[in-house]
């Protein structure tokens, strides 16, 4: 299977030269560490800021790896030699993202269910927004790569990222941290904002790869 | 230990034809009314000055550039349409990762898109036996290109696009080059190189690119 080998490939070079998920859960922790501080210590305040705080900090995370993941290749001529390797542009893409997501972006849902507990919300509310959060990163993941790929090659990558994937990050925040603020307070809403995450995460992850090969043969040209 | 053998495949015979060709890059026009046939076993030297549009041709022979006018066909395909199954492309840079080894990159490229048999015979043709597992960052410039060449054959396409090939190359480095592009001749294959600096490459027909 040859889109395999990239999948694979991709996700052995994100622990030869990326430290594979270190660095997302990293910046994951640090984040949720260092939010009470800024935001107030009362029990109230930081249960209802939890969620809405889980959710932003985790879309950093997944942000901070995306300027090596098509930046690289186009400078050191790979895309180029993915442009002939016969396979469709949006068959590399699928298997570029799902291959450097798997490796690095793993430890998220698990860091997000300790931010639950510590931020104060019960350990059911704090499992649920843990999935909302698993169902959000394959979404998170694909439209950052949009943004990456469209950014590929530019210098100030980062701002370009950030720029593209805020707007396209606005209902997977929404759907994710409402999902955790209503089983905080024990609110129906929470399996229909669970649904609401999954649907647009699906969204995103199937609509994606075909941006993302437009973004590249563009670069290409 | 026997060293392998490793009896390469023949291409199926597949021309270039370039027609009447203008690129333009940016604006500016590069190449006017570019005219040339290649046929299966044949290599052509594209000489020419820094800026001339050496690299911009083989772009566009890659398919990747749409000529501005005239056309460039593979047999009887385009060179857009046919270009991602027959063509292999050594750029400037040589598509290496700093943490993968040699043996890795074939291996990987050979899987993605080529004969993962040729590659021990391959890293013996590019002399990277001794290297197959240092990764490409401790690797000296010729070192890459050598790596980079490797992965032309591997990939098993009967049209080589090579920019600058041999530029970092040593002079054992150049006799590799030159003996790799004979074997891949002898399969029926195509070599199209850009360069600014002759290449001794026997029985290559060498034209030279002006404004």
């Amino acid at each position: 299977m040859r889109a395999g080998a990239v999948f694979l490939r991709e996700a052995r070079l994100a622990f030869a030269g990326g430290g594979g998920p270190a660095a997302p859960a990293a910046f994951f922790i640090a984040s949720l560490t260092l939010a009470p501080l800024a935001i107030g210590q009362s029990p109230a305040t930081l249960q209802a800021a939890g969620p809405g705080v889980i959710c932003f900090a985790a879309l950093l995370a997944v942000l901070q790896g995306a300027e090596k993941l098509f930046g690289e290749d186009v400078a050191d001529g790979t895309l180029e030699a993915y442009g002939l390797s016969g396979l469709p542009m949006s068959v590399i893409a699928v298997a570029k993202v799902l291959g450097s997501a798997i490796a690095t972006l793993w430890p998220l849902p698990l860091v997000g269910l300790g931010g639950g507990i510590a931020f104060g919300l019960p350990v059911e509310a704090a499992g649920l927004l843990a999935l909302a959060l698993a169902a959000a990163i394959p979404g998170l993941a694909f439209l950052v790569a949009i943004a990456a790929a469209l950014s590929a090659g530019a210098r100030r990558g980062g701002l370009v990222i950030a720029l593209i994937a805020a707007p396209l990050a606005i209902p997977l925040m929404v759907f994710t941290a409402s999902a955790g603020r209503a089983a905080a307070i024990g609110d129906a809403a929470a399996g229909a904002n669970l649904l609401l995450t999954c649907a647009v995460s699906l969204f995103l992850t199937a609509l994606s790869p075909f941006a993302i090969s437009a973004a590249l043969k563009a670069r290409l040209e | 230990m026997k060293s392998q053998r490793m009896t390469w495949p023949a291409f199926d015979p597949i021309p270039l034809s370039v027609t009447d060709v203008t690129l333009e890059r940016g604006g500016f026009r590069l190449i006017s009314g570019l005219s040339l046939n290649v046929e299966p076993g044949e290599a052509l030297v594209l000489l020419g000055r820094n800026g001339v549009g050496k690299t911009t041709f083989l772009r566009a022979l890659s398919g990747v550039l749409r000529p501005a006018s005239g056309h460039i066909f593979y047999g009887d395909r385009t060179a857009i349409k046919a270009a991602p199954s027959v063509c292999a492309f050594l750029g400037h840079d040589n598509a290496l990762k700093p943490d993968e080894s040699p043996r890795q990159s074939l291996q990987f490229w050979s899987a993605l898109s080529g004969l993962e048999a040729a590659v021990p015979a391959a890293m013996e043709q590019m002399g990277l036996k001794a290297l197959a597992d240092r990764p490409a960052r401790r690797l000296s410039q010729g070192q890459k290109r050598r790596s980079a060449l490797a992965r032309m054959q591997v990939q098993n396409r009967p049209v080589w696009l090579l920019d600058e090939p041999a530029a970092p190359l040593d002079s054992d480095g150049r006799d590799r080059l030159s003996a790799a592009v004979t074997s891949h001749r002898n399969r029926g294959g195509l070599v199209i190189a850009a360069t600014h600096q002759a290449l001794d490459w026997p029985g290559a027909r060498v034209q030279e690119l002006t404004r």
